[in-house]
């Protein structure tokens, strides 16, 4: 790490299970599952009828009564959030007017819901019959626009797209901009709604667990059952600020952003051998980035989703990473419980490891019994475990190549 | 590792031509590229033409992955990529490819994708949609066919900032290469032509009916378009060792956000004027030594408009010397794609001293009084380009570009 040092002073989440970070963890620690049948769209015909929905997501609730006729339901989810975030760390409207903040929003679709309603319209009744309101939501940058003009955030507002890593790689952007100097206060995280049309493609490409157990039961990261994914959503936001910044105006400090890594498997999945390898790159770049050693690694919370191969590689390129010291890493994989939240899947990480960092409570894999016999990751549990962490690693990885890293160390005032 | 960071080669797809020399010479002698839209019937709309890349056969570049199956934006992308390379003298295998990343930007990712989708969807065969379709449509995939055709095992971002992307991918693996993150970065965006984008512009009333005159009294409108631009960005020191061309140094960016309207600009030009502000700043470059400004200059009544607003509002008395072109007059708006290949622009500008037109450029608005190159291309020492991109959703970027002349 060259450069500014990057401290977390606020989060802010909305997730089918709380939408605060203590709401969230305590859930997480309760071992509660977001996914169940899903109300916002029909299923008929489809593989898999779950997912983590939020049933009552109502954003007037954060953003109270103005016009949010324009917002479509990302956009919603990204400035409620945001919302949260900047009261959590205390930046009042007044502090904007002199600090300018800005905005790195990772996310997979924005609203593929909005882009195909727009086109079909078009179809259907004519072209004259779009919508120019929903045109503006078509483009892929339209919930971080939105955001910005909702809170005011006029420095950089930079949108990162690369699949489920989107939104560590936006924390990994975020950070990058601090620590040359170039930002100083910046929200950074992701967010991804579900939606009918992504959820169908996902669906028919095989990705999503096919059951016919009770909700609740599927999908189970790591262990030898799982069969897919389940698709969820939600918006998490991380308050990240130059660390001078945040002591001169006395903000607490939850965190630090301390290494991150990317890197890319060519074979997008398809090959063992580059799927590990790519991985365990992604973790020795934060590492090194972070100054830190193996041993040095608390916990990991893991992408981890349930899908066949990406779990497999996922702990096979964790050991490779880490120099094969994983025998006494504590591990979860929240996903169990949120399902796969794509954009938001990272930030939600970082959020619950913040939690951990400060209760030293790790939420354990609900529904996991029996371990993939050849995986090396001897510590995940189903239940919760009690860990110490002072530096915790968060992977997000692909369903098509992308590897990201990030590695959080505890604030100061633990 | 040398925190200077230069261009080394260029390769576009656009609707004047494939490959630097035909685009430039094409650009050059004022050539447009907007004819009536074969892609899709418009029978239906108000507005007819656009601005598509003709004569493009992506199996003369797509040598390993499957071309028939990739998305056309992907195959736009791995040619424009493949051409840099080339032009850049880069020998692939020469490469660490833990140390070759991409960095692509666009507006709509494969939006034909999406749009099989809609249409199955409305005529009840949705069905027909099957796994390709969420395999193939995710923005994300542009950078990723490229790096996987190329075997990048490095850095890999997509930055989706719609109608500036170009720019923000630039600027993005600037900061890569600056934070030693890489040895070879590919940067630059890719859009494909798309219904959906026409629709939307056909209905907010943005498209002209014949031509694009960005900056003329009597102009209609912007031309929706599609291509690709990827730049080879490499540091000084490795630039210098291999003995490459150096087109010209990437010297810094601005970025900023009106946080004002969706798809209005800021009325005063603030957000774009403090992007080109920091991007001046970062490249510790003074008003006075800009060459030449590469505009975004849609060719929209109010985008021409408010950005000669901003562009007076920082540069002051010096705003009349500049000379300012817009080759969307030209190209059309190629969305994602658009400041990539303005910025190939500016890299070439600089690189030989000349720069080119605004094309139907015959009655000055009263508005827009700067020096908009009209109609010929010009000869001029071009020490320092600024490239101008400006987006939906408030984004607007900035970028610098310096003569390699400059460089110690």
């Amino acid at each position: 790490m060259i450069g500014n040092r990057v401290v977390i002073t606020g989060a802010g989440v909305i997730s089918p299970l709380g939408d605060s970070p203590a709401r969230l963890h305590d859930s997480l620690g309760r071992g509660l599952s977001a996914i169940k049948p899903i109300k916002l769209f029909s299923t008929e015909g489809l593989g898999c009828p779950l997912g983590g929905e939020i049933a009552d997501f109502d954003a007037t609730k954060y953003l109270g009564q103005r016009n949010l006729r324009p917002l479509d339901r990302t956009s919603r989810l990204v400035a409620s959030a945001a919302q949260l975030a900047l009261a959590d760390s205390g930046w009042s409207i007044e502090m904007r007017n002199v600090q300018e903040i800005g905005l790195v929003l990772g996310t997979m679709f924005c609203s593929l819901h909005t882009i195909s309603e727009f086109d079909r319209r078009a179809l259907e009744a004519g072209p004259a019959y779009a919508s120019p309101m929903d045109f503006s939501n078509t483009v892929i940058n339209a919930a971080a626009g939105q955001t910005a003009i909702a809170h005011n955030l006029r420095d950089v507002n930079t949108t990162i797209s690369t699949g489920v890593t989107s939104g560590l790689e936006a924390i990994s952007y975020a950070t990058e901009l601090i620590r040359s100097g170039r930002a100083r206060a910046l929200l950074a995280g992701g967010a991804d709604e579900l939606c009918f049309e992504s959820f169908y493609g996902f669906d028919r490409a095989g990705l999503l667990c096919r059951s016919n157990v009770t909700a609740g039961d599927f999908p189970i990261p790591f262990d030898s059952r799982r069969n897919g994914s389940a698709l969820g959503e939600g918006a998490a936001l991380l308050m990240l600020e130059d660390v001078a910044l945040a002591r001169e105006r006395g903000a607490k400090i939850l965190g630090e952003v301390v290494g991150h890594g990317s890197s890319y498997d060519c074979s997008r999945g398809q090959d063992s051998v580059q799927a590990v390898e790519a991985i365990a790159s992604a973790i020795r770049h934060a590492m090194s980035d972070a100054f830190l050693l193996p041993h040095e690694i608390d916990c990991l919370s893991a992408s981890a989703n349930g899908s066949r191969g990406g779990d497999q590689h996922e702990a096979e390129g964790v050991v490779a990473g880490l120099n094969g010291q994983t025998q006494k890493l504590p591990v979860t994989a929240i996903k169990s419980m949120l399902g796969e939240t794509l954009g938001a899947s990272g930030p939600m990480q970082a959020v619950s490891l913040l939690e951990t960092m400060r209760d030293g409570v790790l939420p354990g894999i609900p529904q996991l019994h029996q371990v993939e016999d050849d995986f090396p990751l001897t510590m995940a549990r189903s239940k919760n475990q009690e860990a110490d962490v002072i530096n915790g690693l968060i992977n997000s990885i692909g369903f098509d190549g992308h590897c990201c890293s990030l590695i959080l160390s505890r604030g100061e005032e633990n | 590792m040398d925190r200077r960071i230069v261009i080394t080669g260029i390769g576009v797809v656009t609707p004047i031509g494939i490959g630097c020399e035909m685009f430039w010479n094409n650009l050059l002698a004022g050539q447009s590229g907007i004819a009536p839209v074969q892609s899709f019937d418009t029978s239906e709309y108000n507005v007819h033409r656009g601005a598509e890349v003709k004569e493009f056969n992506a199996e003369d570049y797509i040598l390993n992955l499957d071309a028939a199956h990739l998305g056309r934006a992907s195959q736009f992308a791995i040619a424009a990529a493949r051409l840099a390379l080339a032009d850049a003298g880069v020998e692939i295998g020469s490469l660490d490819r833990k140390r070759a990343g991409v960095s692509m930007g666009t507006t709509s990712g494969e939006p034909r994708e999406v749009e099989r989708f809609d249409d199955a969807y409305v005529s009840k065969q949705l069905d027909r949609i099957g796994p390709e379709f969420i395999q193939l449509y995710p923005c994300h995939v542009i950078a990723a066919h490229v790096a996987s055709e190329l075997q990048f095992a490095g850095v890999n971002t997509m930055i989706p900032t719609a109608c500036a992307a170009g720019n923000y991918a630039i600027a993005h693996a600037l900061d890569v290469m600056r934070a030693g993150r890489a040895d070879l970065m590919l940067a630059g965006g890719s859009d494909a032509f798309s219904r959906i984008t026409f629709t939307g512009f056909a209905r907010l009333g943005a498209v002209a009916p014949e031509i694009c005159q960005p900056f003329d009294r009597f102009r209609k409108g912007m031309i929706p378009g599609e291509g690709a631009g990827v730049l080879v960005l490499e540091p000084l020191d490795r630039a210098r060792r291999r003995g490459a061309r150096i087109y010209a140094e990437v010297a810094g960016y601005g970025l900023s956000c009106d946080a004002h309207h969706m798809t209005a600009a800021h009325p005063e030009g603030a957000g774009a004027e403090r992007a080109m502000r920091q991007a001046l700043a970062d490249s510790r470059t003074n008003c006075e030594d800009v060459s030449y400004i590469s505009a975004h200059g849609t060719g929209t009544a109010t985008n021409d408009r408010l950005e000669t607003i901003a562009v007076k509002r920082l540069f002051k008395d010096e705003a009349y010397r500049i000379p300012i072109s817009s080759i969307k007059s030209m190209l059309g708006h190629t969305m994602g794609a658009a400041s990539a290949i303005e910025a190939a622009v500016c890299a070439l500008a600089v690189f030989s001293n000349r720069i080119p037109p605004t094309i139907n450029l015959n009655d000055p608005d009263p508005e827009c009084d700067l020096d908009y190159v009209a109609n010929s291309a010009r000869e001029l020492p071009v020490n320092i380009a600024m490239n101008n991109a400006y987006a939906f959703g408030g984004n607007n970027a900035s970028l610098i570009l310096r003569k390699r002349e400059l460089l110690n």
